[in-house]
């Protein structure tokens, strides 16, 4: 049987490699400093395999039909997507995948009531691109993506994203090879990419949900962090935290550690992450 | 404006989408917009707004937020895409009060 041995969730914004330049020193520093300690976690808990959850930024869920989770249950992945490139700034990359869990996330999911898609094909963007070039430089950890959608309404609710992690979790435990998995939820924190706060992050916000996710209670985060409590911290970039319940709903009630939390104008972008110590 | 009052079945998001998975599409929005546009069935608003950069429109007609800067990077170019970046700051004069950010 497979077993979870660590859980994170972190911020992807394209700045952290597009224009990392561009911050203050002190800015960068946190950041740089941030995914490098996230980094020496993972690595600590020797993951075999790591199972990504991010926001699809409209690149693979097309407007006719939209799914609220895509799992990439190919052997193959690479990025970034060709349009993406200059954008992301971080060379091409190949990085492996695990059809046999992919598909049985989906098989599995789909017999506890989350009615999944899945795809050989995903482009990948800053929504893998950043987290692996910080957390897996050298692409050695295969990923099976989870694309879902944070951004085009309806979204799956908090409550529906907690209990699809709850059988996320389930179902890798009950996969049947014996490998160390990490699960990986990537987006937020606060900002408003294409909104009227595109050039501002909303540090009360992300430090009130960093501190949540401190105290280990769930129902509390639940109550507190609502889809329009993230629409009004940054609209179609906060709610990428949506990703996070995921992540919530894998770790129950254990309390995050916080990495590191920097509010980014000038990457446009509450910079943050955090871990969860499932020993 | 923002990604609630989105319409997903607006030609413009389904052109903007498919654009940026392509690159032949990508050099055709550089070379023949106004083909493109015809071949996406874009309304006369949406063309209008689309040729003449004109966010403010694209919003009100229910053009996804993220899909904004994207046309502006479309526009003037993805790489380094800071704050005064030609595409950020393109973005801001058409959305935004002079002078911000």
């Amino acid at each position: 049987m497979a077993e979870i041995v660590s859980v994170l969730a972190l911020a992807h914004a394209p700045g952290a490699t597009g224009w990392l330049d561009k911050a203050p020193k002190h800015e960068q520093d946190g950041i740089i400093n941030g995914y490098a300690e996230l980094r020496r976690r993972l690595a600590a808990a020797k993951p075999d395999l790591i199972v990504g959850v991010a926001n699809d930024h409209l690149l693979n869920f097309h407007p006719t039909n939209v799914p609220d989770w895509c799992v990439g249950i190919a052997d193959h992945w690479e990025g970034p997507a060709e349009w993406f490139r200059d954008w992301v700034n971080v060379p091409h990359y190949e990085v492996a995948g695990n059809s046999s869990l992919g598909r049985t996330i989906v098989r599995e999911s789909g017999k506890r009531g989350f009615n999944l898609a899945f795809s050989d094909s995903l482009l990948f963007d800053d929504n893998w691109s950043v987290p692996l070039h910080f957390l897996t430089p050298d692409h050695d950890v295969p990923l099976v993506p989870i694309h879902m959608n944070c951004v085009l309404p309806p979204m799956p609710s908090p409550q529906r994203c907690y209990e699809f992690g709850k059988v996320l979790a389930d179902v890798v435990r009950t996969w049947p090879e014996k490998k160390r998995v990490a699960i990986m939820a990537t987006g937020g924190l606060s900002h408003d990419p294409g909104g009227p706060k595109y050039f501002g992050v909303d540090e009360p916000f992300d430090r009130g949900f960093l501190a949540l996710l401190n105290e280990g209670d769930p129902q509390k985060v639940l109550r507190e962090i609502t889809i329009e409590k993230m629409i009004g911290a940054g609209d179609g970039g906060t709610v990428e935290l949506l990703a996070w319940f995921v992540a919530l709903g894998a770790v129950g009630t254990r309390k995050a550690d916080t990495a590191f939390y920097v509010p980014s104008v000038p990457l446009r972008c509450g910079m943050g992450g955090v871990s969860w110590d499932m020993k | 404006m923002g990604v609630m009052d989105t319409d997903r079945t607006l030609p413009a998001n389904r052109l903007v989408f498919e654009v940026r998975r392509d690159r032949k599409l990508v050099e055709r929005f550089a070379n023949d917009l106004e083909g493109l546009m015809k071949d996406y069935g874009l309304s006369e608003a949406e063309k209008k707004a689309l040729r003449e950069i004109d966010l403010k429109a694209l919003a009100a007609l229910g053009m996804h937020p993220y899909f904004l800067p994207q046309v502006s990077r479309l526009f003037k170019g993805t790489g380094y895409n800071h704050n005064e970046s030609a595409a950020a700051q393109l973005y801001a004069s058409k959305m935004l009060a002079p002078g911000k950010p």
